[in-house]
């Protein structure tokens, strides 16, 4: 499995190695190279790609953006000064903005309140349905657009966070765009003005002859080394020694290669950027002008301001990067060039840690042996494959979903954002198993804090350990007594003891909760009738914790018991003969024979059994309810409560994440302790 | 008849009635899902059947759905364009939708004045999220109180009263109590809170406010009733109420509607909640469940839809239905004065509380307030915290919910 390995595999005359030119050409590790800089580039240029298209369209709706925001407080200040007279004024100022020539452009301004189209510019508003007129049926989309605009604002005003868009850019048809954005008047929202114009193509790509260029050299400059390292060994034509520099070097170059690449297109990229800006600053005085003119021209003044109020994000937020009279501020621009330096870096920097597993991959000899065994066990794979789509897509897809989820915040309020853009690496993670809050000082003194992890973890660890106790231990009793030579009626016993594994549990959970009941249920009655004093059962965090325990034993008993059963029964009596003839009595017949005997059969159950016990989520959910004030939560039932009543997606995928490794690494553990104890006795 | 004649004839039986069906399809057909059982379903089915037949160009077909899954699977189905035109459900959940989107269609651009009118003013409010209207009300529910006929004539119309008489019933050792209902389910306790003018959340927007000393107040009456006149039993649960209600040991619950169902044997009287004198004779204030039908987002009919909601919701006719034989409480003003709804004592004692109820809030933020307010009730009934101290507590979990919510974190 090591380089060394991998290499001297040659040394043995593998009989696959080429050898030769082919084999100096195809040799594993300029192979390997040649792969991981053709996939770093490639997702580079497509990276790089990425951003420099979104440079594009960015700046291309940020010069809309800045129209239509003079527009809009044009409309505000109209419809503020004279309402009767705004459709007519708007009319006309529509018609002459400057976007409107040469660009297919049409424009709208919609008033919310009545459903009023004011003024339209669009190419279906002529005739019959022009503007001004109250918006027709098949135009309820229109209005569903404002009052959507109106309900972010309200939103992002209530909750003092910018979490909805409030300028909707959307695809209408051919690279045909229609942008909206809301107009204030008395600080609310009384309507919104659209623009309707073609896009056109802002698509960019990173340079393909240095793409190109830097794979083949990597390529090239990797066969170089390879026939430098192998000079002694040309005469042999055998492997190239020295595996460990080969490595060394593949990891070199490739890095050199990324690195290169990186500098050269992160640089172009924020070029791009500034040149945008700076046509976008001109691009703003010319606006500032026309629109200005035009608002003149129907009695108003509008004007961007000192700090540029037009020029805005989609959450309506001021850039900062060009100031109301069309000069650079350098700041601003600092700033959102290093957004963008770190972003696509970041990417970047994948690339390369991508190409790196490819070059390990052939370096530590994984391709070979991918290689051999597909080559060998061809059919197998084939009879295999069709299970391996369907666990892919049924267990393995959901499963890595669930584990992509737990890196994101995603909540109910950001179902419908792409899960890319809520990454937050490790946080969940950190927020779980660092909360070492387990103290709280109140003013009753020190409180545990029952919300806690690692107190839910204790709960949770405590609950497997007494619950498969108990259940193992009621089982082999009950087992040894049915397993009794000459019982009559067994039959019935079994039956009778397996009806609690039979009724569902959720059933069973709620009539154990009534019977817990602290002064119409049973089990308080019977105390009382004994001459003791009720319990509250749900008050106290021990006493809760019993009912669940009660519960749970009596649902798990049959479970082990007929497994029990199963296996004493397999017991060869001639044990127990033999046993009795060297003097051993019962106890000790049980300690020294059946146990040994029931070990294979019981350890799988035991494990079975804590897995399950560990996410029996039905007997705390609806016995105790994890009472009081979630002093009794498993961690199941908590990452229920996280997902579906908090509705925090994200974290309560890492809460399951956790769940999961805990498990595993028991399992695991498990196996290991009862395979060296197998090995003890065998 | 041999088998290939026997063949070739219903082949052509089965593209006869495939035309037949093709040319019978009607302009739209729309699926409404519901979660009615019982008197309730046989009403709205035929409110529906009724629809079909009165105009020829919507046929409308009901899906009943159990209702332990039923919101679930409207936010899974939905969305991904597999659920129904048209569906019924509570207020409480619309926050949620609205937020996760693609789930209910806003309907203010079809929504008339004469439609508004039509319907008990106050329940629009239920059915909007942030201003924007997405459905229309077609019943509500809400606690009131129900009393038992033979064992009270006149029920108490303030909580003095209400405590003189009902010591008068109490008798702890025999399990007797005047007056039981989910005083620690902060569902019910609702009313109480509302009297005083307490609210869970700001009525601007969805910032809590539990630890207000209006809340307090009503917490303090409601534990004066538990300890001081221990006119009420410790541990109220649903079953022990409907339990005790009907083995006729208390003669007062605080119930709803769906309680009616529950009794067996007992002659049942329902009037408004009393007016609290604590309070400044401010009515006791339920909280209102508003059922609302709305058009799915992802419905290709949605004008038809809306028609036909509107129809549930206004029509006279199918009010009436839905009152008599659904034994529901319509959203519709004018069904009331019918004499057989005015004659109806349950009918009209629910509706007499509904001029002093409060719809519950429709936020999204409305789930994680249960969770904290639940530990706070059970810990201040059971003395394990003070009123204050309590909700002090839920306050700070639910500012602490919200705030994970909104980051994300």
């Amino acid at each position: 499995m090591s380089i060394v390995a991998g290499s001297s595999a040659y040394l043995e005359g593998d009989t696959e190695v080429q050898t030769g030119v082919a084999g100096f050409l195809l040799h594993p590790v300029a192979q390997g190279v040649a792969l991981a800089a053709a996939l770093a580039l490639v997702l580079g240029a497509w990276f790089v790609g990425q951003a420099r298209t979104e440079i594009l369209t960015d700046h291309w709706n940020r010069e809309v953006i800045q129209e239509l925001m003079g527009l809009a407080e044009s409309a505000a200040a109209i419809e503020a000064a004279d309402k009767g007279r705004s459709e007519e004024l708007l009319g006309v100022m529509l018609t002459r903005l400057p976007g409107t020539e040469g660009r297919d452009a049409g424009y709208r301004v919609l008033r919310l309140s009545g459903a009023r189209l004011l003024a339209s510019t669009a190419s279906g508003d002529v005739g019959d349905m022009a503007a001004p007129r109250r918006l027709s049926r098949e135009e309820k989309w229109l209005f569903d657009l404002g009052q959507g605009i109106r309900a972010s604002v309200q939103t992002n005003r209530d909750e003092g966070i910018y979490r909805r868009r409030q300028v909707e850019v959307d695809e209408v048809g051919d690279s045909l765009f229609r942008i909206s954005l809301p107009y204030f008047v008395d600080d609310k929202v009384a309507g919104i003005v659209q623009a309707e114009l073609r896009r056109p193509d802002t698509t960019s790509s990173a340079s393909l002859p240095l793409t190109v260029g830097m794979g083949i050299g990597a390529y090239l400059v990797t066969l170089l080394v390879l026939a430098i390292a192998g000079k002694e060994r040309r005469e042999k034509d055998v492997a190239f020694h020295k595996p460990w520099v080969l490595f060394f070097a593949a990891v070199a170059i490739l890095s050199v290669v990324a690195y290169a690449y990186g500098r050269i297109e992160l640089g172009g990229v924020e070029r791009l950027y500034r040149s945008a800006a700076a046509e976008l600053a001109a691009d703003l005085l010319e606006i500032k002008e026309s629109v200005g003119f035009l608002a003149g021209e129907a009695g108003v003044t509008v004007s961007p301001g000192e700090d540029n109020r037009w020029d805005v994000d989609l959450y309506q937020r001021p850039i900062g990067v060009i100031d109301g009279s069309g000069q650079i501020v350098n700041a601003g621009l600092e700033a959102q060039t290093a957004v963008i330096r770190d972003q696509l870096g970041r990417a970047l920097r994948l690339n390369w840690i991508a190409g790196l597993v490819v070059v390990l991959f052939f370096g530590l000899g994984f391709a070979r042996r991918l290689r051999r065994t597909v080559r060998e066990h061809k059919y197998a794979y084939v009879y295999v494959m069709p299970a391996m789509i369907g666990m892919l897509l049924l267990a393995f897809f959901p499963f890595g979903y669930g584990i992509l989820l737990s890196f994101t915040s995603q909540t109910v309020l950001t179902v419908s954002e792409p899960i890319t853009e809520l990454l937050v690496g490790f946080q969940n993670y950190i927020n779980i198993l660092g909360d070492f809050d387990l103290f709280q000082k109140t003013a009753e003194g020190a409180v545990i804090n029952y919300q806690n992890f690692y107190w839910t973890l204790y709960i949770t660890v405590c609950w497997t350990i007494f619950n498969v106790t108990v259940g193992v231990t009621l089982g082999v009793i009950l087992a040894l007594v049915l397993n009794t030579k000459g019982l009559k009626y067994t039959n019935i016993y079994r039956v009778l003891l397996i009806l609690p594994w039979a009724i569902p549990n959720y059933i069973t959970a709620l009539i154990w909760k009534g019977m817990f009941h602290q002064q119409f249920g049973v089990i308080n009655q019977a105390i009382q009738m004994f001459g003791g004093a009720p319990i509250a059962w749900f008050d106290g965090v021990f006493s809760s914790f019993m009912t669940g325990l009660i519960t749970n034993g009596w649902l798990s008993f049959p479970f082990m018991m007929v497994i029990t059963l199963g296996a004493l029964q397999s017991i060869p009596a001639d044990l127990y003969e033999a046993a009795t003839i060297d003097g051993a009595d019962r106890w000790q017949q049980f300690r020294h024979v059946t146990l040994p005997s029931l070990k294979p059969t019981l350890i799988p159950a035991i494990i079975i059994s804590v897995v399950w016990t560990f996410n029996m989520f039905n007997v705390i959910y609806l016995v105790s309810g994890g009472e009081p004030a979630g002093a009794n939560e498993i961690l199941i039932t908590k990452s229920y409560k996280i997902a579906f009543e908090e509705y925090r997606y994200g974290y309560a995928a890492a809460y399951s994440v956790v769940i999961f490794f805990i498990l595993v690494f028991y399992g695991i553990f498990q196996t290991k302790m009862t395979r060296a104890t197998e090995a003890a006795n065998a | 008849m041999n088998t290939r004649s026997l063949v070739t004839k219903s082949l052509w039986a089965c593209c006869l009635t495939t035309l037949l069906g093709w040319t019978a399809a009607s302009a739209a057909d729309l699926v409404v899902w519901h979660a009615y059982r019982g008197a309730e379903r046989a009403a709205f089915e035929k409110v529906v059947s009724n629809f079909n037949a009165s105009q020829g160009d919507i046929k409308v077909k009901t899906l009943p759905v159990p209702y332990d899954a039923y919101a679930d699977k409207i936010t899974a189905a939905i969305p991904r364009g597999r659920g129904p035109d048209v569906f019924i459900f509570a207020q409480d959940r619309l926050g949620g939708w609205v937020e996760g989107g693609q789930t209910v269609e806003s309907i203010d651009f079809y929504l008339e004045d004469g439609t508004v009118d039509a319907l008990l003013p106050g329940l629009m409010e239920a059915m909007s999220y942030r201003d924007t209207v997405y459905g229309l009300p077609i019943a509500y529910k809400s606690p009131a109180l129900v009393y038992n006929k033979a064992m009270i004539e006149t029920p108490p119309t303030t909580t003095t009263e209400l405590v003189t008489m009902a010591k008068k019933f109490t008798a702890a050792a025999g399990g007797r109590y005047g007056l039981v209902y989910e005083y620690s389910n902060f569902y019910f306790h609702s009313a109480l809170m509302n009297a005083f003018g307490g609210r869970v959340f700001d009525p601007e927007g969805p910032t809590p406010t539990l630890d207000d000393p209006r809340i307090v107040a009503s917490i303090n009456l409601m534990m004066k009733w538990f300890r001081e006149d221990g006119i009420v039993p410790a541990d109220p649960s649903s079953t022990l109420v409907t339990a005790l209600f009907n083995d006729g040991k208390t003669p007062m619950v605080f119930n709803g509607p769906w309680f009616i169902s529950e009794v067996e044997g007992v002659d049942v009287g329902v009037a408004a909640m009393p007016t609290v004198e604590e309070a400044g004779g401010e009515p006791m204030k339920p909280w209102l469940t508003v059922e609302g039908i709305y058009v799915s987002a992802q419905s290709d009919h949605k004008e038809a839809a809306y028609e036909f909601a509107r129809y549930v919701a206004t029509d006279d006719e199918s009010a009436f239905i839905r009152a008599v034989e659904g034994r529901q409480l319509p959203s519709h003003a004018g069904v009331y004065e019918r004499p057989e709804v005015a004659g109806d004592p349950i009918l009209s004692g629910f509706r007499a509380q509904y001029n002093n109820s409060v719809p519950m809030p429709n936020y999204a933020e409305m789930t994680l307030m249960w969770s904290p307010v639940t530990t706070a009730m059970n810990k201040i009934t059971k003395g394990a915290a003070s009123p204050e101290a309590g909700l002090g507590a839920a306050q700070k979990e639910l500012e602490a919910s919200i705030a994970a919510l909104r980051t994300g974190r």
